[in-house]
């Protein structure tokens, strides 16, 4: 079962395939220069927090009950400094209702990189997750980065997913995995950077350089929802 | 328009309708449109006092379509919405059936996916806060809840909310804004927000048509970006102009809407476009393309509605009716054909 998608992160291979828009450096719309820039999408049940994460990675803000449910698909830049190379991100925001995705898959195929949400206070949209990975495997590419987020775990007692059935799901379709909440930011920045880090990784691989390890990169950086395990 | 003049800060930060207004709201260039508006709003509403005098009633005819192209006026808003869209009709035809439904079965997925968005419909609206009273998220809840079980083949769609909302604010009236969300989506739009989503998808290509034969720079340079339309223009047609354009300017939209049809987003989208050529041409990018489309959608423009809805009778020429269903037809097609 967990070979079914090749999916694997971690897989470098293709790497040289992976298709980047390369600047040299270039101007991003925002002004800013970067030397190499991706595309990644945020997709998920409705109402499991992709616009939330997006706009706590983006702005660094979070500001409870101003969000409006997203129609349709939008995106924001962002550029990062990776090992010293600036990546800029081109981060998809989709809507997540069931109807949407015939409108917003035809944008899965030229996605670098897919952070898969759930909400762990709903069961439903842990639930669905199986169903966006064939989802993903019938439109994204074959080497596309991916990344399980169980989000909102600042909701403790509201919690229903615990983090084992996350990691075990995550583990059988071989993705790395992590809790995160927009609300309190944990691990929002780590999710893109690691994403950031492995694109960057797979684009411009130095001799000498160590293989990134995305799995092993998450293992070590993730931090926990408990409020001792900082 | 009702204005606020007791000189506290909080009249100012919140429109008529209840929206609070963006911090850097331009104050002082909304004075000045909004005190030549009135003049136009005072004129018009001496005009409909006329028309509508004793019977409270329009037939349809080419002045009372000439009316509402220049504007009706907010108090006789939801009255004239209600006639010229069928939906007073069929709610004297229906005695009881919107009760009836809020009474009946429900289904439990239409109930969740409603529920997901109460919250995240007009958190900027002080008429939609768990604080208000009446708050309108009780109200907005039941119209959607009892849409969903009305028109089983759509159910619950993301946007569906929004406009529900705006209904809502405009009537104040439950029942009449389920009729006038049943008179949108079951008879003036062509079927948007159902699952397969087909008709949006056909209308979003019979744009890219229409800004071919009308502004071909324009299409020529969303081609070579490798642009599609669904990415810049699909809330325009889902949510109406909702959250696109000036709350004002949305509302005489609608008057159209209500009376002429489907037709007018086409007007106003070219509208936007044909006005903002050159401002669009500049883009050199695909993200710069995006950017620009929401510019456009921005300033005082789209602000000043009314001469706003004056260019949009003019600035895209000739759109007849049968130029649209032929386009519908053939795009329908090519989306069918390509699955």
């Amino acid at each position: 079962m967990s070979q079914e998608f090749q999916l694997k992160a971690s897989d470098t291979d293709k790497g040289n395939e992976t298709e980047v828009f390369k600047g040299r450096p270039s101007l991003s719309s925002s002004g800013e220069f970067y030397d190499l820039a991706f595309k990644v999408m945020l997709v998920g049940d409705s109402g499991v927090g992709k616009t939330c994460l997006l706009v706590r990675f983006k702005d660094g803000a979070f500001l409870a009950g101003s969000f409006i449910s997203t129609v349709g698909i939008d995106f924001r830049n962002k550029v990062l400094t990776v090992d010293g190379v600036k990546v800029k991100l081109q981060i998809w925001d989709t809507a997540g209702q069931e109807r949407f995705r015939s409108v917003t898959h035809a944008y899965y195929r030229d996605a670098h990189a897919l952070l898969l949400l759930y909400d762990v206070t709903n069961k439903a949209s842990f639930d669905n997750i199986q169903a966006w990975l064939t989802e993903i495997h019938e439109y994204a590419q074959q080497d596309v980065v991916l990344m399980l987020l169980g989000n909102k775990v600042d909701s403790a007692q509201d919690r229903v997913v615990k983090r084992e059935d996350g990691e075990k799901l995550a583990k059988e379709y071989g993705v790395p995995f992590m809790e995160t909440s927009a609300k309190s930011g944990l691990n929002v920045d780590l999710a893109f950077t690691a994403i950031a880090k492995e694109l960057k990784h797979r684009s411009m691989k130095l001799p000498n350089e160590p293989k990134f390890k995305l799995h092993d990169y998450v293992k070590k950086e993730v931090r926990g929802s408990g409020c001792c395990r900082s | 328009m009702e204005r606020q003049e007791d000189g506290r800060d909080w009249a100012y930060r919140v429109d008529p309708y209840g929206f609070e207004r963006p911090d850097d709201f331009d104050y002082a260039s909304y004075e000045a449109f909004f005190s030549r508006y009135l003049v136009v709003l005072t004129r018009r509403a001496i005009k409909w006092s006329k028309l509508l005098k004793g019977n409270n009633s329009v037939q349809k005819s080419l002045k009372v379509k000439r009316y509402i192209r220049k504007g009706i006026p907010n108090e006789h808003r939801a009255l004239v919405w209600m006639i010229v869209s069928g939906a007073q009709t069929n709610m004297e035809q229906n005695p009881g059936y919107y009760h009836r439904l809020l009474e009946g079965e429900k289904n439990d997925k239409l109930i969740e996916a409603i529920k997901t968005d109460m919250n995240r419909t007009f958190p900027d609206n002080v008429k939609f806060r768990k604080t208000a009273d009446p708050c309108l998220q009780h109200a907005l809840y039941n119209i959607l809840v009892a849409y969903g079980h009305h028109n089983k083949a759509v159910g619950y769609c993301q946007g569906m909310n929004f406009i529900a909302g705006y209904l809502l604010l405009i009537t104040k009236n439950e029942e009449e804004s389920f009729w006038l969300l049943d008179a949108l989506i079951g008879r003036i739009l062509p079927d948007y927000y159902s699952p397969a989503m087909l008709g949006l998808k056909t209308d979003q290509e019979v744009l890219g048509e229409l800004v071919k034969m009308k502004i071909p720079a324009v299409a020529e340079l969303m081609e070579r970006h490798g642009v599609m339309w669904t990415l810049v223009v699909s809330r325009w047609f889902i949510c109406l102009f909702i959250d696109i354009l000036p709350v004002e300017t949305v509302l005489r939209i609608w008057d159209c809407l209500f009376y002429e049809g489907s037709k007018i987003i086409f007007r106003v989208a070219l509208t936007l476009i044909h006005q903002h050529q050159a401002f669009i041409l500049e883009a050199t990018n695909f993200p710069d393309i995006c950017e620009k489309f929401k510019q456009i959608t921005k300033g005082a423009f789209v602000t000043e509605c009314h001469s706003f809805m004056q260019k949009i009778f003019t600035d895209p020429g000739s759109l007849s009716m049968a130029t649209i269903n032929k386009l519908r037809e053939t795009c329908r097609e090519k989306l069918l054909s390509q699955g």
